[in-house]
């Protein structure tokens, strides 16, 4: 099957993150990245979706200057990631994909004190209210800490100097339903206060829909699409249509076809491309089309991955 | 006004944003002058971006229904004269349409069918005592 023609790029408006062709080999069989050119616009809350090992983490590290890539370039705030590394980070705020637990023994509110001493724009007072409102107890040690909590505290940390761009890397990974719901709440909570651009990797897809501005989806180390999140709605539909015995086909619709699933002469696809006008060739193909749905941000992101390994 | 989404619909988040905010004030449950949650309250309420509430309320403010002072937060306007229970009439029939549509089934179909199940609808009705 090959894979039709879906968007990968957000030129157009004012980007926050930029990369072009990146490319990032770990020894001579691990090729993270296989020239990525992500686009993040400014504002803009941005759901990298792929699964483990398709390259999200290392993407990450690449825009922080903690992983240099083999070739390609990066741009955070228009400033190259490798000109001034530190000036950089500064723009940045990150929730790695573990939290480190170094510093165990510390209580939280110490853990914010040291923190504190690398961000010339730290905000102490901005960092304790936030703990406050969002239940992160400052008076306790870090190691005792419930899951949730140390991701909030991880997350706070990343808020406290106002950065424009916040990296999440896996923020909500082995947290509880309700522990994930607060984790959101906190970081809705400072998007109210300070405009940020969110990118946000995961590979729980559902739980950042909601949030969602725009959506990558990655594999291999390069983007199988992205996209704004409402194109996706729009244009990517699962259609299911009643076909007579011994049909051929619909032999226009083939490029676009993503995901195919029949019982008896009953078709399902999965389709990109204007609802109206796959209807007409479903249907000039003598196919009855019942039902043409959105897909789930999660739903969507399966299709395009398995038509991706497909292709 | 409780406004909820449904994730799984058919319509982006602000656009179900939009028709709620539509339905209250349609239905009464949000008067003239009365105020709309803050876009802080109400992102925070519903675990959204505050830009989808944002463009809801802006969306809102163009059609009229809602007008913003600042500082102090959005509001429902008086009303324009604009029948708006009309309009989301409107919007429950274009719907059905569209799902009539579907499975192949003319407005003609559609209007003789919704007539039909409302009858049969009044029989099952405990309040009719039938």
């Amino acid at each position: 099957m090959t894979l039709p023609s879906l968007p990968v790029r957000l030129d157009g408006g004012e980007l926050a993150i930029a990369t072009e062709g990146l490319e990032k080999r770990y020894g001579p069989d691990i090729l993270a990245l296989a020239g990525l050119a992500l686009q993040v616009p400014a504002g803009s809350v941005y759901v990298l979706a792929g699964p483990n090992g398709a390259g999200k983490s290392t993407a990450m590290k690449v825009l922080l200057d903690l992983v240099r890539a083999d070739r390609g370039t990066a741009h955070v705030c228009g400033l190259r990631t490798t000109a001034d590394p530190a000036r950089v980070r500064a723009h940045i705020g990150y929730v790695p994909e573990v939290v480190e637990t170094a510093y165990g023994w510390l209580t939280a509110g110490a853990f914010l004190a040291h923190h504190a001493a690398f961000y010339g724009a730290w905000d102490g007072g901005y960092a304790r209210e936030l703990c406050r409102r969002q239940a992160v107890p400052l008076h306790l040690k870090v190691k005792s800490l419930s899951k949730g909590a140390l991701r909030r505290l991880a997350l706070v940390t990343a808020l406290a100097h106002h950065p424009p761009v916040l990296l999440l890397d896996e923020p909500t990974d082995g947290l509880d339903p309700l522990a994930r719901e607060d984790f959101a709440a906190l970081l809705v909570d400072h998007m109210t206060e300070s405009p940020t651009t969110v990118l946000w990797s995961t590979h729980h897809v559902h739980e950042a829909d909601p949030m969602a501005d725009h959506v990558g989806v990655i594999a291999g180390g390069r983007l199988v699409l992205q996209a704004p999140r409402d194109l996706l709605t729009t244009r990517l539909r699962r259609y299911r249509a009643q076909v007579p015995a011994a049909w051929l086909g619909a032999p226009g619709l083939n490029g676009d076809v993503l995901v195919r699933e029949s019982a008896g002469r009953e078709i399902a696809w999965t389709v990109w491309g204007e609802e109206r006008e796959v209807a007409e060739r479903l249907q000039a193909a003598g196919a009855v089309v019942r039902e043409a749905v959105p897909l789930s941000l999660e739903d969507a992101t399966l299709a395009l991955l398995r038509a991706g390994r497909a292709g | 006004m409780l406004i909820d989404l449904d994730l799984s619909d058919v319509r982006p988040l602000y656009q179900q944003i939009v028709d709620e905010v539509r339905r209250a004030v349609a239905l009464g449950d949000l008067g003239p002058e009365e105020p709309l949650p803050s876009v802080r309250a109400l992102a925070m309420r519903l675990r959204v971006n505050p830009n989808t509430v944002q463009q809801a309320y802006r969306e809102l403010e163009r059609a009229g229904v809602v007008y913003s002072r600042r500082g102090q937060g959005t509001f429902a306007a008086r009303p324009d004269g604009t029948d708006q229970r009309a309009l989301l009439l409107r919007d429950v029939a274009e719907r059905a349409l569209k799902d009539a549509r579907r499975f192949g089934f003319t407005p003609h179909d559609l209007a003789g069918a919704v007539v039909r199940a409302a009858e049969t609808e009044v029989y099952d009705d405990p309040s009719t005592g039938a």
